[in-house]
C-alpha cells in the first residue's frame, strides 16, 4: 500500500463512515492483519468502539477475519476494496442504464448497507418508489422482485457467504469464528419468496386517523415478529461484473470511434448479410490495434478478442494523451514515436520526429526527469566507456501506467482534501443557509404571506448568496473531477491487473 | 593520468557528451541548487471536465450518496467537545440517533439469546471440570464468557480471546509445561534417579 493509496482510503472511510471507523480502518490497513486486542491498543479507542468499527467494516464487506491457527481471531482491510467506493456512483447509474429506475434504487441499497437479505432490500426499493409516485399510486412488489432476480441472473449481485447449517451440538462450544462459506453454484440462486404487497409512503401524523393508525401498527408487529422467510440470505453487489461490463463498453467505444463509418452505417439489428458481416470482421481482425484476431477457419471464420492487447491499448492511449497535455504536441509526437519504435538514440528520434535537436533534446529531458521515459545503456567495450555506449531511449508502459496510477490516487486524495477545506471554510455560512430554507420550508407548509416569506429570504444577504453560488460551484466541480479522475484510474488499473495475472 | 582532461584544471566530463547530445562547449543548463517548487507553473492549462446528462447525473449521484451515508447508523461520530454554546436541539437529535442504533446480523441475538439456556449448561460443565483443577478465576471468566454471548458475534470471540489469552496466562502461572503430561506416558520416570537437582 502506498502512502498515496493509505491516504485515499482514509479519506473516503472518513467521508462515509465517520471518524472513529476511518482511524481503524486505516490502522488495518497500515499494518495488515491484526487480533482485536491489539487494534485496541494501537489505536487507543475502547474495545467497544473498536468492536463496532469493525462490524461497521466487515457489514461494508471492507475488513475480512480469518482464524489463524494459534486460536485467536486476525482481522484484515482490503485497501483495493476501500479505493472503490469512489465507483459507487459508476456502479449505480450504471444499473440504472440496465434496468431503470429500480435496478438503480436495489444497487443504491446494497451498496449503502452493505449486505441486505433480498425481503428488506425489495421492501425499501418499494417504499422509496412509492414516494416519488402521484399521490395515491403505490408500487407494486412484484415488479422490484422480478428485477432483483434479473440482476442476480445477470450476475450483477451475489449472495454473500453464509455460515454452514450445523446441528446445534451441547457439548461442542461454538467456534470463536464462523467459518462462512459460499457454494459456487447458489451464488446467484435467489430464494423462493412469496413478496406480495405493495409500498408503503411514509405519512405525516396529520393524515392519518387516530384509529386506522394503530391498526396498522399493530399489523406492522405482527409481520416484524416472524422472522422473513430468507433470513440468513444476504446480497451483495458483484464488483467485479461491473468492471468486466465497464471493460466491454471501453472495449466497444474504442472500436466503434475506430469505425465510425462503418458502424453507422450498420443496420440495427443483427440481420446483417453474411458477405458485409465476413468483410468488417477482416477489417476488424486486420486493423494495427489488434483488437480483433483471427484464430483459424473453423466454420468459416474463428474470431477472437485480444483483451489483453485491447488494455494494454487503451492505457497507452491515456498514457499519451497525459503527455500531450502536459508536456505539449511535440513531446507527444516523440512520446508516440518512441511508443511505435520501442528503442530510439538521441540522433534518431531527431530523424524521425522531425524536430530541431536543441527542441528534442531539451523535451527528451524533460520527459526524462519525470519517469515518462527511460535510458537504457549499452556499452560497446567491456570497460563502459561513455564515447563507446549506446544510449537508447524506451517508454515502459507498465512502469509508466503505474506511476500514473499513483498520480491519480495522490490527485483524488488532494480533490477531496481541498473539498473538504472549502466546505470547512464556509460552515457557518451553509448552516445558516439550511437553517433559512428550514424555516421557509415550515413556513410555506403552514401558509405564510408572501412579504414574510421575502423578509426570511432576506436574511441572507446578496453577498452571502454569492459565496454560497461560488460555493456551490466548487464543490460540484471537484465533485465531478473525483468521478472522472476515477475513469482514469478504472483504465489504468485494469491494464496493470491483466499483466499480472496471467489467466 | 588522473582525471587531467582536454585542459589543465577545467572541468571535464568522463563521457563524450556529444553522446546526449549538447555540442561541444556549449553553455549547459543550469544546476538547480533547491528542491524544485510546490507549485510549478504549468504551460498547458487543463483540459476542462467532460460535461454531460450522464456526468451531471453522477455527479448527483455521488452527493446523494454521500448525504445518505451520513445519515445511516454506520456513521459512528465522535462525541464532539462542547462547542461553548450547547444546542437545545442537540438533545433531540441525540434520542434519535440511539434509536437508530444498529447491531449486525439482528437476527443472530435471538439465536443467541437460546442458545444461553444450553450454553449455561456449558458453562456449569466447565466449571465442574475446572474445580477439580482448582481454579477459580476460570469460572469468573467463564461467567463473562456467558455474558458476551448475549451479545454480538465479535464480542463472542473477543471473550474467547480473552479466554485464550488468560489460558496462556494461567498456564504460564505453575511451572509445569502441560504438554509433558498428556500422553500419559512415564516422560520424567526414567530420569527420576534419585537425583533432586538439575542435569548439567
Amino acid at each position: 500500500m502506498t502512502q498515496a493509496e493509505i491516504k485515499l482510503c482514509s479519506l473516503l472511510l472518513q467521508e462515509h463512515f465517520g471518524e472513529i471507523v476511518e482511524k481503524i480502518g486505516t490502522h488495518l490497513i497500515k499494518t495488515g492483519s491484526q487480533p482485536l486486542r491489539v487494534i485496541a491498543n494501537d489505536t487507543g479507542m475502547s474495545l467497544d468502539q473498536v468492536k463496532k468499527a469493525l462490524c461497521v467494516l466487515i457489514q461494508h464487506n471492507l475488513v475480512t477475519y480469518q482464524l489463524q491457527k494459534r486460536g485467536f481471531v486476525e482481522y484484515e482491510a482490503s485497501c483495493s476494496r476501500v479505493l472503490r467506493i469512489l465507483r459507487y456512483p459508476r456502479y449505480i447509474y450504471t444499473a440504472k442504464t440496465l434496468y431503470s429506475d429500480m435496478g438503480e434504487l436495489i444497487v443504491e441499497e446494497l451498496l449503502l448497507n452493505g449486505k441486505m437479505t433480498m425481503s428488506v432490500v425489495v421492501r425499501k426499493v418499494v417504499n422509496r418508489l412509492t414516494e416519488t409516485m402521484e399521490d395515491g399510486k403505490t408500487m407494486d412488489y412484484g415488479e422490484v422482485s422480478n428485477t432483483f432476480v434479473r440482476l442476480a441472473d445477470t450476475h450483477f449481485i451475489q449472495r454473500c457467504p453464509m455460515a454452514p447449517e450445523t446441528t446445534e451440538t451441547l457439548d461442542a462450544p461454538p467456534p470463536p469464528v464462523p467459518t462462512l462459506v459460499v457454494n459456487e453454484k447458489d451464488m446467484y440462486v435467489v430464494p423462493n419468496l412469496n413478496l406480495i404487497g405493495k409500498g408503503k409512503r411514509r405519512r405525516s401524523f396529520d393524515d392519518e386517523d387516530n384509529g386506522e393508525h394503530k391498526a396498522k401498527r399493530q399489523k406492522q408487529d405482527a409481520d416484524s415478529k416472524e422472522p422473513p422467510p430468507d433470513d440468513g440470505i444476504y446480497w451483495q453487489t458483484n464488483i467485479d461484473r461491473f468492471h468486466q461490463h465497464f471493460r466491454d463498453q471501453a472495449i466497444v467505444s474504442a472500436v466503434a470511434n475506430r469505425m465510425d463509418q462503418i458502424f453507422r452505417s450498420l443496420p440495427a439489428g443483427y440481420n446483417i448479410v453474411k458477405q458485409i458481416l465476413d468483410q468488417y470482421l477482416t477489417l476488424l481482425a486486420d486493423d494495427p490495434l489488434e483488437f480483433v484476431g483471427k484464430s483459424g477457419d473453423s466454420g468459416g471464420g474463428m474470431y477472437v478478442i485480444n483483451l489483453h492487447k485491447a488494455l494494454a491499448t487503451l492505457a497507452t492511449a491515456t498514457l499519451e494523451s497525459i503527455v500531450q497535455e502536459r508536456f505539449g504536441s511535440r513531446c507527444a509526437r516523440i512520446f508516440r514515436l518512441l511508443l511505435r519504435k520501442k528503442h530510439l538514440e538521441q540522433k534518431q528520434v531527431e530523424d524521425f520526429a522531425m524536430i530541431p535537436a536543441k527542441e528534442a533534446k531539451d523535451m527528451l529531458y524533460k520527459m526524462l526527469s519525470e519517469n515518462f521515459v527511460s535510458l537504457q545503456e549499452i556499452p560497446k567495450t567491456p570497460d563502459h566507456a561513455p564515447s563507446r555506449t549506446f544510449y537508447l531511449y524506451a517508454v515502459n508502459t507498465l512502469s509508466s501506467a503505474r506511476m500514473l496510477l499513483h498520480w491519480c490516487y495522490k490527485s483524488v486524495a488532494n480533490l477531496i482534501e481541498r473539498r473538504q477545506y472549502e466546505t470547512k471554510e464556509n460552515k457557518r455560512l451553509l448552516e445558516k443557509s439550511q437553517r433559512v430554507e428550514a424555516i421557509l420550508a415550515s413556513m410555506q407548509a403552514t401558509g405564510a404571506e408572501e412579504m414574510q416569506l421575502q423578509e426570511i429570504e432576506e436574511m441572507i444577504t446578496a453577498p452571502e448568496r454569492q459565496q454560497l453560488e461560488n460555493l456551490k460551484r466548487n464543490v460540484n466541480k471537484i465533485d465531478a473531477s473525483e468521478n472522472q479522475v476515477d475513469e482514469t484510474i478504472f483504465v489504468l488499473e485494469s491494464y496493470i491487473e491483466s499483466t499480472v495475472k496471467k489467466l | 593520468m588522473a582525471g587531467s582532461g582536454k585542459g589543465r584544471g577545467r572541468a571535464a566530463f568522463t563521457f563524450n557528451i556529444e553522446a546526449i547530445g549538447f555540442a561541444k562547449g556549449e553553455t549547459l543548463p543550469e544546476v538547480a541548487f533547491k528542491p524544485p517548487p510546490l507549485f510549478p507553473p504549468t504551460d498547458f492549462k487543463p483540459v476542462p471536465l467532460k460535461m454531460g446528462e450522464e456526468e451531471d447525473y453522477m455527479l448527483a449521484l455521488k452527493q446523494e450518496f454521500r448525504a445518505s451515508m451520513k445519515k445511516m447508523p454506520y456513521f459512528m461520530q465522535k462525541e464532539d467537545e462542547n462547542q461553548g454554546i450547547e444546542k437545545y436541539s442537540k438533545k433531540y437529535l441525540q434520542m434519535r440517533k440511539e434509536s437508530m442504533e444498529w447491531t449486525p446480523a439482528g437476527g443472530k441475538m435471538k439465536k443467541a439469546k437460546v442458545a444461553t439456556p444450553k450454553s449455561n449448561v456449558d458453562v456449569l460443565k466447565k466449571i465442574e471440570e475446572l474445580e477439580k483443577k482448582g481454579d477459580e478465576e476460570k469460572s469468573d471468566e467463564e461467567k463473562e464468557k456467558e455474558k458476551d454471548k448475549e451479545g454480538e458475534e465479535e464480542e463472542e470471540e473477543a471473550g474467547n480471546e480473552q479466554e485464550e489469552y488468560d489460558e496462556e496466562d494461567h498456564e504460564e502461572e505453575n511451572d509445569y509445561i502441560a504438554s509433558y503430561f498428556e500422553d500419559g506416558d512415564d516422560f520424567g520416570a526414567g530420569s527420576d534417579d534419585n537425583m533432586d537437582e538439575a542435569t548439567y
